[in-house]
């Protein structure tokens, strides 16, 4: 049963590939276009797998859309100031592991619900990206042209036509973070004892788990995550505004949930994650091609992530029973 | 010249009505009122030109924007007509550059990854509700400002405003406010305009309202009829001129001004532009203004 | 006057459930239903709560054949079921909850409260339930007395039950609660309720049914009337196996100095609690329900903060950190495996790998796979646990094997320590004697092991010394030698001569 509604998700999701595939057959199954989707997912790709980290352990950060834009604002307002490279993406990184620790102590040493939590410090990240910001838009030259230049820029890996074929820049990024997360989480007793909490916290505590230091530090790998992100979003868009990283947290948390449609009893898993990136990244890109209108696209994003969630369920329901 | 290229562009598309041309309208903000106007404009224009019109809207997500540019130089468009800042999308601009797809700034701001950008003169507008407020309060008083900075078309009314209070000594900013603009910016800018009454509680210690838009002129409105005041004598100005504003001007009451930008001749000058670049035409500045118009009880109704 | 099922047989594929099964339960009797884990007790409820359909076979309802085809059906025949979970509303009000399924009584449109309190009074009063009030909200009721309110749910009005069947009702209850459930069972059979029993608690079943009927892989085996049988013929029965006695035998204590030392020690309800327990020894903890049995456990292990020394082989245990105590080599089995015990949907090799993973993974960090299912292999043998295969998941397994897992888990790292609470809770009858053999063993091994149970007989069967708490003290600690049920319940109760 297991298997079926697995193999469901996995073929639905296929489905979709193929389906633009055939509909535009010169322009989405090419190398170039799926290069160009890997760098438009790759700041999402980010979020959604740092977000898988707290996922496993069944809680959520509501905080990590505002994490990316303050991220983006003070790498920017360093920038202005006349720091450099190295200094302003530090702090930047510096904020977002300080986010993670607050949102870690709320959620795991005061017992606050991360829903509320992460909820309050997304308000609070949000008006500290206005405060840093001044509520600008940070950009043109106080933006470092390099810093900008980094997300045009890519590993050559051949020709079409006229048109030099690269890797992105923010690609080999987010695969990297990717990775890195992976390994923590599936191949580390660290990993095992947060996919733990997340099946029982209190079994887990139980049987030796200090799930208190584990929920702190988990809480971390997010905020670092999403800092990335932001960092990404502003290289990508040459500037930084106090907004510009806060959908990503839903479309992230959605991610998430669609990747989990496709593992084992329905857990959050790093590279099931990725799948649900690449799914909603091939949605956007195929219906944008096809020429569907941008908020139909959304209905049917919507639907698509209901479908493979409801399915899940069902089956899952279905499980028990039988 | 101009008057020859025109008509140039229609012979051409009348002489290749096979070959539709694909045209694609991204834009982050589609939900706010003043890019409904451009866009349906734009489209209007654009079905009488018999082009295949494609309008994308990111829902505020900058990123994507340049993610949707990229995908429609895949899909091979002829043109793309943006709506946001073109400084936040270079990579997507530069995309479209290096695939030779030219790109029409519909109230985006200049660069030179633009053919052209069509806009009002927002440094106009903002002059004209600033002097006005100047104007009406005899010189001198207490204003309190509206401002949404984020937004580069909003950013630089604000910064001209702010030039032109500072020039009058008799005028203090005694609040400049940012409202939360998630769900329109009048609710936040109510709650927001009620704080300053609260804290100005005296008749005659607020002059005058400045908005950079007129959501927040409205909202400021609200908070001023609720308090009680509206017979201080409180000036309220915004800009845009939509629908809601222009009857509150109409009614003679606090709301005194607010500047019509002519949000279909945009959009329909976008559409001639576009039309120009695809007959292989250029323009020789990077903008291209479309007049605007000061909204006072005397023209409100019209 | 009769319920019953003529001949019934109910296949799932290839696997027959049920094989040709009649029973009769007669208005006024009390008939248990026994059998292990997959005998068929299931299948035959889903049957009479018209949530599944005989193959074969009628049942039969005062002589005549009904089909229940839907759960309404069976509702409507006069058949109510009784489950060890409670599905309530715990914010609303007993009385509330005990209408949910019927109209609430009104007056000019409105709900009429007093007249609702009322009803829900008198369904109460009628099984001698006055200790319960209908207007305070269900989140202030136990489990015990959840349970108690729903059978009272089943007597209100003119569609009141003629049949009750309960499925394991006393899995989930104290020793009291259980008492109290059935002085209620005994009180409806004396109402002319007929009460279908669905238990493997061999004790309660002698103690409280008129005549049972015992399952073995779908077929009945053998009915008796009370005073028929014994327990040795009903394990007997129920198991296929010979188990001339249910619990190992107990060798001569050894002799050695204590490897546990509490001095001292408070925590929650306790007081002052001072022992020693000797590696090979096993101590059983006896009292009643809020005596602290669970509660000493869980401070020893740290699950709860306590004050006072404790030391494990002459080193102190850190107070309040279960992590510490596991890495100093404490294994502690929770009373709720469900909630306190099992990561329910993660694999069993996870599930019995968790506290050793800094000894599994190498570098201490990365994750050795193959050594954890090593381990999973090796010690799920010695508890013989059947599972299928180290990726299943525990929600899959009977409560025998999900329990298993959790000594699986506990033995995993050769623990000095071993501290069961209610271990064989809700477990049949051939899994509570491998687990028997499995306590021995360890203790042969000079692992020491403290047992708390609220079972008296399995603290009797496998104790060598025994504490008895009252209300957080140690009111008695005995040998125990020629120790019987009686004497030991007389301990929970009697006050110590000072």
């Amino acid at each position: 049963m297991t298997l079926l509604r697995r193999s469901a998700s996995l073929i639905g999701m296929v489905a979709i590939i193929v389906f633009f595939s055939v509909m535009k057959p010169a322009t989405f199954p090419t190398l170039g276009n799926w290069l160009n989707i890997s760098q438009q997912v790759s700041m999402l790709l980010v979020v959604s797998v740092a977000m898988t980290v707290v996922m496993a352990m069944g809680d959520f950060d509501l905080s990590v859309g505002a994490m990316a834009s303050l991220a983006g604002v003070v790498a920017a307002v360093m920038f202005k100031a006349g720091f450099g490279m190295v200094p302003a993406l530090g702090t930047a990184l510096v904020v977002g592991v300080a986010a993670g620790v607050a949102n870690g102590m709320l959620v795991s040493l005061a017992g606050i619900l991360p829903f509320i939590a992460t909820l309050a410090t997304m308000t609070v990240l949000s008006g500290a990206a206005f405060i840093v910001s001044d509520g600008r838009t940070i950009s043109g030259a106080d933006i470092p042209a390099a810093f900008g230049d980094f997300a045009r820029s890519g590993i050559a890996i051949g020709q079409d036509g006229t048109r030099v074929l690269r890797i992105p820049s923010l690609t080999i990024v987010a695969l990297a973070v990717t990775a890195a997360l992976w390994l923590v989480m599936e191949q580390t007793s660290y990993g095992r004892r947060l996919y733990a909490i997340g099946g029982n916290a209190e079994a887990a505590r139980l049987a030796g788990v200090r799930v208190v230091a584990l929920r702190l530090s988990a809480f971390v790998f997010t905020g670092a995550g999403a800092a990335i992100a932001g960092l990404m979003y502003a290289s990508r868009v040459a500037s930084a505004n106090p907004i510009q990283g806060d959908g990503l947290m839903l479309t992230a948390i959605a991610a998430v949930f669609l990747g989990q449609s496709l593992t084992e009893s329905g857990q959050p898993r790093v590279l099931a994650t990725l799948a649900g990136v690449v799914v909603l990244g091939a949605l956007d890109n195929g219906l944008t091609q096809m020429r569907v209108d941008s908020y139909v696209r959304q209905v049917l994003v919507g639907l698509i992530i209901l479908l493979a969630v409801g399915a899940s369920a069902l089956a899952r329901r279905r499980g028990r029973a039988g | 010249m101009h008057r020859l290229l025109l008509s140039t562009a229609a012979t051409l598309t009348l002489a290749l009505p096979a070959f539709a041309q694909d045209v694609a309208v991204i834009t982050p903000y589609l939900a706010q009122p003043g890019t409904q106007f451009y866009v349906d404009a734009f489209s209007e224009r654009a079905d009488a030109l018999g082009w295949d019109v494609n309008v994308v809207d990111t829902a505020g997500d900058v990123a994507a924007v340049i993610s949707r540019i990229e995908d429609a130089v895949t899909q091979g468009v002829d043109a793309i007509v943006i709506n946001v800042d073109p400084a936040q999308v270079g990579a997507g601009l530069q995309v479209a550059a290096d695939a030779g797809i030219p790109v029409v700034g519909m109230d985006a701001g200049s660069d030179p990854l633009l053919a052209v950008n069509v806009t009002s003169d927002g440094v106009e507008m903002a002059a004209e509700t600033a002097n006005f407020v100047i104007d009406a309060i005899g010189g001198a008083g207490n204003v309190v400002m509206f401002t949404f900075d984020p937004f580069p078309p909003v950013q630089i009314r604000g910064a001209e405003a702010d030039r032109i209070f500072a020039e009058h000594d008799g005028i203090t900013v005694i609040d400049r406010i940012t409202p939360d603009v998630s769900d329109g910016g009048i609710a936040d800018s109510r709650a927001q305009m009620e704080a300053v009454l609260a804290a100005n509680p005296d008749a005659g210690s607020i002059n005058a309202v400045w908005a950079a838009w007129d959501q927040p002129a409205l909202g400021a409105l609200q908070a001023i009829e609720a308090a009680g005041r509206e017979g201080e004598g409180i000036v309220i100005t915004g800009i845009d001129a939509n629908p809601q504003a222009r009857d509150e001007v109409a009614k003679g009451g606090n709301f005194k001004a607010t500047v019509a930008q002519d949000f279909a001749g945009i959009g329909a000058a976008a559409a001639d532009a576009v039309a120009t670049l695809l007959d292989g035409g250029s323009f020789d500045s990077d903008a291209i203004f479309v007049p605007t118009v000061l909204i006072t009880a005397d023209n409100a109704a019209e | 006057m009769t319920l019953a099922l003529e001949d019934v047989s109910r296949n799932y594929g290839p696997v027959q459930a049920l094989r040709g099964v009649s029973l009769m339960l007669r208005p006024g009797e009390v008939h248990a239903l026994m059998g292990e884990n997959g005998a068929g007790k299931s299948t035959l409820i889903r049957l009479l709560a018209g949530l599944e359909q005989p193959n074969r076979g009628w049942v039969m309802i005062d002589g005549q054949p009904v089909v229940l085809a839907r759960p309404e059906a069976a509702q409507a025949h006069g058949l109510r079921f009784i489950h060890q979970e409670m599905h309530v509303v715990p914010t609303l009000s007993v009385a509330e909850n005990m209408h949910l399924h019927r109209p609430f009584p009104r007056r000019a449109g409105l709900i009429n409260w007093r007249e609702l309190r009322r009803r829900a009074r008198v369904a109460l009063d009628a099984l001698g339930l006055d200790h319960i009030d209908p207007a305070v909200p269900m989140l202030r009721l136990g489990l015990g007395d959840r349970m108690l309110c729903r059978i009272a749910t089943t007597l209100i009005g003119k569609d009141r039950a003629r049949y009750i069947i309960m499925d394991e009702p006393t899995a989930a209850l104290t020793g009291a609660e259980s008492e109290r459930l059935f002085a209620v069972i005994r009180d409806l059979r004396a109402q002319g309720v007929g009460v279908l029993y669905v238990s493997h608690r061999i004790a309660e079943v002698m103690a409280l049914a008129d005549r049972v009927t015992v399952l073995r892989d779908g077929a009945r085996i053998s009915s008796h009337v009370r005073g028929d049988t014994d327990q040795a013929r009903l394990i007997h029965e129920m198991t296929g196996r010979d188990l001339s006695d249910l619990y190992p035998p107990r060798p001569a204590p050894p002799d050695t100095p204590p490897v546990l030392r509490i001095e001292g020690l408070r925590a929650g309800p306790l007081h002052d609690i001072s022992l020693a327990v000797a590696p090979g020894e096993v101590l059983g903890l006896a009292g009643l329900a809020g005596a602290g049995r669970g509660e000493l456990l869980r401070a020893l292990v740290g699950a709860i903060p306590r004050k006072g020394n404790v030391t494990l082989a002459g080193t102190p245990l850190p107070p309040a950190d279960p992590a510490a105590a596991w890495a100093a080599g404490v294994a502690y089995i929770p009373r709720e495996r469900r909630v306190e015990g099992l990561m329910m949907l993660r694999p069993i090799v996870e599930n019995v790998a968790l506290p050793h993973l800094d000894r599994l993974a190498r570098a201490r960090l990365f994750l050795d796979r193959a050594a954890e299912r090593r381990l999973l292999a090796q010690r799920g043998a010695e508890v013989r646990l059947k599972a299928g295969g180290p990726q299943a998941l525990p929600v899959t397994l009977s409560g025998g094997n999900q329990q298993k897992v959790l000594f699986a888990r506990a033995v995993g790292g050769a623990p000095r320590l071993l501290l069961l609470d209610e271990p064989t809770r809700g477990v049949d009858v051939g899994a509570r004697h491998d687990l028997y053999r499995v306590i021995r063993a360890l203790a042969a091994q000079g692992v020491a092991v403290i047992l708390a149970s609220s079972d008296l007989q399995e603290v009797i069967g496998l104790a060598d010394r025994i504490v008895v708490l009252q209300g957080g003290r140690i009111a008695h600690l005995v040998r125990n030698e020629g120790l019987a049920e009686g004497d030991l319940l007389t301990m929970c109760y009697d006050r110590p001569a000072a």
